[in-house]
């Protein structure tokens, strides 16, 4: 099972301007992302996303603080932390987008930094998990993630 | 196991006070807002919110007990939870997927333009 950081990386056939505009702006953050979002991409810009619940039941509205924006290198933000509530590495993700000029188009790198780095009780999850479906189904996603960490690597 | 994260779940658990109210009725089996405030710096009021959007979220499940509401964790949506913890670079990989395809599309309408 995969509790710590996660880290992808992409070619993109586009420069870094480009890539980087479908990052932060609101009309491409809703289309990759499935969120309306409302933030200003600046450092210390607090903006929140939102979108309908998936029961119908109202609207599903989650913080975003952006902490680094350097156009056209890197795009660092943190979410999910209660909204009104100021983001901390206790109460929230980081996510850290960079991007690297390659080959004519880009190299981009995302990192989230997950809830084992905020300090969950994991072990305790994991174990209460592992008591409840232990069987191949575990054996063969940890082989899936490893398989595709290699070829990632 | 879907590739669209639930941020509803994650909005859920994000909250270090509701991850660890979901331990503590992990260990103990069940509990109430007042016996669970005993276990955490936090007022019976606040337990009762952070409990409410537990329910919401289904990671909890309530019955009445007396006078008192008793809250158990919803077995089901916490393994789903807990895929999803695993699942996350999946969504990752499916949004980057996106910011390409949405990149190189512009990328092409603009060299025909030029």
């Amino acid at each position: 099972m995969e509790y710590g950081s996660i880290v992808r990386e992409i070619h993109i056939e586009a420069p870094p301007d480009v890539v980087y505009e479908v990052i932060t702006k609101p009309e491409h953050v809703a289309q990759w992302w499935g969120f309306e979002a409302s933030f200003p991409a600046v450092p210390g810009g607090d903006g929140r996303m939102a979108r309908q619940r998936r029961d119908g039941a109202g609207t599903l509205v989650v913080p975003i603080h952006v902490v680094e924006a350097d156009a056209p290198r890197r795009f660092v933000f943190r979410w999910v932390h209660p909204e009104g509530q100021q983001s901390t590495p206790q109460n929230s993700l980081l996510v850290t987008f960079e991007l690297m000029p390659a080959n004519g188009g880009t190299l981009l790198r995302l990192t989230e930094v997950g809830f084992r780095e905020i300090g969950w009780e994991a072990a305790q999850l994991e174990a209460h998990y592992r008591s409840h479906r232990v069987g191949w189904d575990e054996h063969l996603s940890n082989l899936t993630a490893y398989t595709a960490g290699l070829v990632r690597s | 196991m879907t590739s669209t994260i639930d941020d509803e779940l994650w909005a859920a658990i994000g909250d270090p006070t509701r991850r660890r109210l979901l331990d503590v009725l992990l260990a103990d089996g069940s509990g109430t807002a007042t016996s669970l405030s005993g276990h955490l710096p936090v007022t019976r009021q606040a337990v009762a919110k952070h409990l409410g959007v537990l329910e919401r979220a289904e990671l909890v499940v309530s019955r009445k007990d007396g006078r008192e509401v008793r809250y158990v964790v919803n077995e089901a949506q916490f393994s789903r939870a807990v895929e999803q913890l695993a699942s996350v670079g999946a969504a990752w990989d499916a949004r980057l997927r996106r910011i390409k395809t949405i990149a190189e599309s512009i990328q092409e309408l603009r060299s025909k333009v030029e």
